[in-house]
């Protein structure tokens, strides 16, 4: 909480806005008010029409009708170069950086320091930038390539470009959805820094409990209506939830113990990669969910893309229902009946340009969809069908384009892919990355489900709620090793938060095997 | 944003338009009004050599009062493109086609069209291997390669070895400048070594770079001969590239780079066909055919040895072309 | 759900029906320009208007037709083949080789010279997918090497067919008794069909559209993408080994050193007819129509009589205008 109380007179005002796509209303008669030095957070389900709205403040999308002011004065962002000469800057669910570019480079895109009317200035380049990040304490080297940060950086290196205009309106569309509690934190310190008396946030989330920390009011919107806003401080997170999504969720409760009893399906044994993992060794049950919890960078997603081939692998051994086999590319692993989701749906999961049919079908086109060589279309469109119900897929048709939809809907198709292709074994890389509350429990009960089938599970997930909700058992890493595999009774934020942040050279077991000696 | 992109692209459509229209309007290159209308479909277009025929036609037809147009395809080997040439030409129903064959045999289908609409067909610069055309206008290369020949021995004293840059092994004039020069040397010339023949298709880069290898593998060169206009511009680069003093080049046709190279001693000499003379014979070969008279089986066009002592006599200066 | 309205222009009834649908209204305005550029000759010329001319425009688009189409194939998966013209020219020569020198009968000859171009295409495929040879490079290498090897294998003369008789009917004769249609345009035809439906319909074709996407969501989706990769040049490469015989055959001969070029012309008919170089979209019909309008643009052009110089800039430009309202149309739609 900012502690700002005082009413001001609204920052931002939004009003009557309609906006329709071929075939999509997302928006009808939107509101919003941003007051002065407030941080405002905008909830809805996916597909709600959050991204939208945005879009239209920030000059990517023209609203077909309505009224924005901005300090009182009506405005129409007609370009983003435009919203930001207003004083409004976007951090956008999806990124906006170019990967082989420098974080100065990035930060000034578009405004780089000149010599002359040619040269580019690199060295004033990196002393602004330099100054820029010491003012907002980011640990940052302007000269690192982005592409080559972590995630969680390259989203800090979005705010430092964002607040580089010095805005006074900051819109945030998702930015902790790939970070883990600790970056959470750091994220919340800088806005608290910015949000002054004459400016405001608008913060977008589906994280409930980051809400009740980081913002003031809550602003609900469903199916591009506008719902209600309430003070977060005297709202209860079901209230909220239960106006996003207009019904009661019912959350689950955990699962019970460990399953000992059950088949090992899958053994990975003393796993090495040049890049990270060291002697990574863990079993993975019949019917079991098994956690992979860990901070940013401990190996959680090498360790899924090492298992399915999709990475080299430099020694170590996998074994399937006690054999052992060799898995060289994604398609042996498919063959085995493994399937992996990936984290980036972007880069490693969606086909942007082909239609939700398409994307829902690819995985199991052959098992499933096709007789002679040729696909069964009517086959292919009742399965995707299906899990546009199920997971409540917000689309006009099974004809849409992915990259049309919303990001948490982009999300839902890649893990109804996964679904479709009915593996023993998957292997979901942060599987609710960006999807609303009520679509979670959906999934949940689908993994569940899954598991009481017999399959098993690998679900890594930077948030801790999720991995304690879902898992049987939960491996925790740091620093490309297995530090501990927890069961489910003895798991909780406190434990698992000591195995992830445990260095191996202090874990016992891990020094034996290295033939390191640590006094006891 | 987007009216401007409607904008331009009205514009580019209206000028489009307007070039078709433009172009549409002047269509039909030498004039000459209601005259005869002949259809030329030769085997190349841009090389100066063609250009020089085309000249020569269009002069002709100007002072007979005929219409001309002439196509080629853009290098010798398509010998496709060049039947849906004479395809579209035939479409126009012509009094009479001008076809230099790429293939003879490939174009028989056409000729006999061509023969059953009654449109006589006057071979050029190469013989059709057919029945149908009245006659053939053309160079006989195989004589001109071996004058080239006579010439490179002269220089050479008669000894020595002496490589070859061919233009092309498949097509007639490639195969017949190629014979004519190997036989002349065989049966005239005991003390010349003659290397394998090398093809750069005419290109001036291919065939300057074919040269260049040859230089560094035969220490002992002492003559290349090129076989057409390109050839020889880049047996002439090859040459001054690699820096090699004493190597006697000859070659064949002209254009501007060849007779500076002969002007300033580079080459020694090269034989020139008379395109323009060509391009004249074959436009009053058709108007004779037009006109239904009997025509000899072949009509040689001149070929010339040139070299600095004659490249401005007028009568040498007459065909050649820059 | 009151935000997702499904005010239904594009809610399809069944895939494929509704597929097909939307497919060929993608191609509604290459086919637009192609009616318009038909329409102008036909004013501007007394001579273009006609049965003949069109057999003779047809005809002419036999050869960049077929190359391009399988070459669609392999775009839309996000490659390139530049090897498809000199490729042509050795499959041409391999029929020689088949037919004449070794003197095996048609039947038997003509399908080997076609595998042969599919063997071409599977050495592209082994040279992208296995060696991860950027297809540019390794079909430009393909491209020299069929080059020379057709120049080789022919002693660098052209093989007539003469001794193959019945052979040139494949491309001019006329199956359709008593009207005057090249067979060849019938192949192009059919084999146009054919490959449609596969594109639209088989698992090959979804996987040329997935990889073309974005080949690595692909591969990570459990598909063996080199495996597929590797089989969409060989598919491909069929055509390389249908035009030469359809070429060749049209030509009575083998022209060992004819096809420099005809890769670049058949690239332009892909691009010309909507398919992205990028990958991911693309359609057998865009490529008919776009053979269609640079043929269409050539035979006209050379009709008017416009002088040579002129004709290859107007076709530059109505190449540049074609795809630009192209561009502009997606964007706006
Ligand atoms: N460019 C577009 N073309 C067509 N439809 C679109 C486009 N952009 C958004 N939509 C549709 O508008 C609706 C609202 O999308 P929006 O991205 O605003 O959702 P969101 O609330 O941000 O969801 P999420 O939580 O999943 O990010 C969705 O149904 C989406 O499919
Ligand atoms: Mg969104």
């Amino acid at each position: 909480m900012t502690g700002v109380t005082t009413m001001t007179e609204p920052l931002l005002e939004v009003e009557g806005v309609d906006k329709s796509f071929p075939g999509v209303r997302a928006l009808h008669d939107m509101r919003l008010e941003l007051r002065a030095g407030e941080v405002l957070a905008l909830v809805g389900e996916n597909g709600a029409g959050k991204s939208t709205l945005m879009k239209l403040l920030s000059g990517i999308h023209t609203a077909d009708t309505g009224m924005f002011r901005l300090g009182g004065e009506s405005f129409e962002a007609t370009s983003p170069r435009h919203a930001q000469e207003l004083g409004i800057s976007i951090i956008h669910q999806e990124f906006n950086l170019v990967p082989h570019l420098t974080v100065a480079q990035n930060v000034f895109i578009g405004r780089e320091p000149r010599r002359g009317r040619l040269l580019l200035d690199e060295r004033r380049l990196n002393a602004d930038t330099t100054r820029l990040l010491e003012r907002l304490g980011l640990p940052l080297d302007p000269r690192a390539v982005v592409g080559e940060l972590t995630v969680a950086n390259q989203q800090m290196v979005e705010i430092a470009k964002a607040l580089s205009y010095e805005p006074r309106v900051l819109i945030m569309d998702e930015p902790t959805a790939a970070l883990n509690d600790a970056e959470v934190a750091t994220l919340h310190e800088l806005i608290r820094r910015f949000v002054l008396p004459h400016t405001g946030v608008i913060y977008i989330s589906h994280r409930m409990e980051e809400i009740k920390r980081i913002a003031d009011r809550v602003t609900v919107i469903r199916d591009g209506e506008y719902i209600d806003t309430l003070d977060v401080a005297s709202a209860t997170t079901a209230e909220i939830i239960a106006l996003m999504v207009g019904r009661a969720i019912d959350t689950g409760a955990r699962p019970q113990g460990v399953r000992a009893d059950r088949d090992v399906v899958l053994g990975i044994d003393g796993l090495n990669t040049k890049a990270l993992l060291k002697n990574v060794t863990f079993d993975l049950r019949e019917g079991e969910i098994l956690g992979f919890a860990g901070l940013m960078g401990a190996g959680r997603t090498e360790v899924g893309r090492a298992l399915v081939g999709a990475d080299r692998i430099d020694s170590g051994t996998i074994t399937l229902h006690g054999k052992p086999v060799r898995i060289g590319n994604p398609a042996d692993a498919a063959r085995h009946g493994i399937g992996y989701l990936s984290e980036d749906r972007k880069r490693f999961g969606l086909l942007l340009d082909q239609d939700v049919r398409a994307n829902i079908a690819l995985g199991a086109l052959r098992d499933q969809f096709t007789r002679g060589g040729f696909v069964r279309d009517r086959d292919a469109r009742a399965t995707a069908q299906s899990y546009v119900g199920t997971l409540r897929i917000k689309t006009p048709s099974l004809e849409q384009t992915a990259k049309h939809l919303s990001g948490g809907n982009q999300q839902k198709v890649v893990i109804a892919k996964w679904l479709a292709k009915n593996c023993d074994v998957l292997v979901f890389d942060e599987p609710t990355r960006g999807i609303d509350v009520g679509a979670k429990e959906e999934i949940y009960q689908l993994l569940n489900e899954l598991a009481a089938q017999g399959k098993s599970i690998i679900m890594i997930s930077s948030e801790l709620p999720e991995i304690l909700r879902m898992s049987h058992r939960v491996v925790v890493m740091s620093e490309g090793r297995v530090t501990r595999v927890l069961d489910a009774d003895e798991a909780n934020q406190e434990t698992i938060m000591h195995y992830a942040t445990l260095r191996p050279d202090e874990n016992p077991d891990d020094a034996a095997e290295l033939g390191i000696r640590t006094g006891s | 944003m987007k009216k401007l992109r409607k904008i331009v692209a009205a514009l580019a459509g209206g000028a489009l338009a307007l070039t078709l229209a433009a172009c549409g309007s002047d269509g039909g290159s030498g004039g000459g009004g209601d005259g005869p209308f002949i259809a030329i479909v030769s085997k190349g277009f841009q090389h100066q050599f063609w250009q020089a025929v085309k000249q020569g036609a269009e002069e002709e037809a100007a002072a007979r009062g005929a219409r001309v147009t002439f196509v080629g395809p853009a290098t010798e080997q398509e010998v496709e493109e060049q039947m849906n040439m004479l395809t579209n030409e035939l479409a126009k129903s012509p009094q009479a086609v001008g076809f230099a064959a790429l293939d003879s045999r490939a174009a028989a289908p056409l000729l006999q069209q061509a023969q059953s609409q009654n449109i006589p067909v006057i071979a050029f610069d190469s013989g059709v291997e057919s029945e149908v055309p009245v006659t053939t206008v053309a160079t006989d290369n195989k004589a001109a390669a071996a004058e080239a020949a006579k010439h490179l021995s002269e220089q050479l004293g008669g000894k020595g070895k002496v490589a070859l840059v061919v233009h092309d092994q498949t097509s007639r004039s490639g195969i017949d400048r190629r014979d004519g020069f190997l036989e002349w040397m065989k049966e005239n010339a005991p003390g010349i070594t003659v290397l394998q023949p090398q093809y750069g298709g005419g290109d001036q880069l291919e065939s300057a770079n074919i040269t260049k290898s040859i230089i560094s593998a035969n220490p002992d060169l002492k003559g290349i001969y090129a076989s057409n206009e390109g050839s020889a511009i880049g047996v002439i680069k090859g040459v001054q590239e690699s820096g090699r003093q004493g190597v006697t080049v000859v070659g064949f046709d002209s254009g501007k780079a060849q007779i500076d190279a002969i002007k300033s001693g580079v080459m020694a000499g090269a034989v020139t066909q008379d395109p323009i003379d060509m391009g004249r014979k074959l436009v009053d070969s058709a108007i004779k055919a037009i006109d239904g008279e009997q025509l000899p089986k072949t009509i040689d066009t001149n070929f010339y040895w040139y070299d600095k002592s004659n490249v401005d006599d007028p009568k040498i200066k007459a065909t050649l072309y820059e | 759900m009151a935000a997702v309205k499904t005010q239904a222009p594009e809610r399809a009834q069944g895939g494929g029906i509704a597929g097909a649908l939307k497919g060929s209204l993608q191609q509604l305005l290459a086919f637009a320009s192609l009616i318009v550029i038909a329409a102008f000759f036909s004013f501007a010329s007394p001579y273009f208007f006609s049965y003949g001319n069109f057999t003779a425009i047809l005809f002419s688009t036999v050869v960049i037709g077929t190359l391009a189409i399988g070459t669609t194939f392999v775009i839309i998966a996000g490659g390139i083949d530049l090897s498809i013209g000199t490729g042509m020219a050795l499959c041409a020569v391999m029929s020689g080789v088949f037919l004449v020198k070794l003197g095996l009968p048609l039947w038997l000859g003509v399908p080997a010279a076609v595998l042969f171009g599919g063997l071409i295409g599977l050495v592209n495929g082994i040279n992208v997918a296995l060696l991860k040879i950027p297809p540019f490079i390794a079909t430009l290498a393909m491209m020299l090497v069929a080059e020379g090897l057709a120049l080789v294998l022919s002693d660098s003369t052209p093989i007539y067919f003469t001794e193959a008789p019945g052979y040139t009917e494949i491309s001019t004769g006329n199956l359709i008794p008593g009207v005057n249609f090249p067979n060849a345009v019938l192949v192009l035809l059919v084999v146009a069909l054919i490959a449609g439906v596969l594109l639209r319909k088989s698992v090959l074709g979804r996987y040329t559209y997935s990889i073309g996407s974005n080949e690595e969501a692909t591969a990570l989706s459990g598909i063996d993408v080199r495996r597929w990769k590797i089989a969409i040049y060989a598919f491909a490469g069929l055509f390389i080994g249908l035009a030469g015989v359809l070429i060749s055959a049209r030509l009575g001969s083998a022209q060992p050193a004819t096809g420099m070029g005809y890769e670049l012309q058949a690239i332009a008919a892909v691009v010309i007819g909507g398919t992205s170089l990028s990958g991911g979209k693309g359609s057998i019909v865009g490529t008919l129509i776009g053979a269609l309008i640079i043929s269409v643009l050539n035979n006209g052009l050379q009709i008017m009589s416009i002088p040579q110089e002129w004709q290859n800039v107007i076709l530059g430009c109505v190449i540049l205008v074609a795809v630009y309202t192209d561009r502009i149309r997606k964007k706006e739609l």
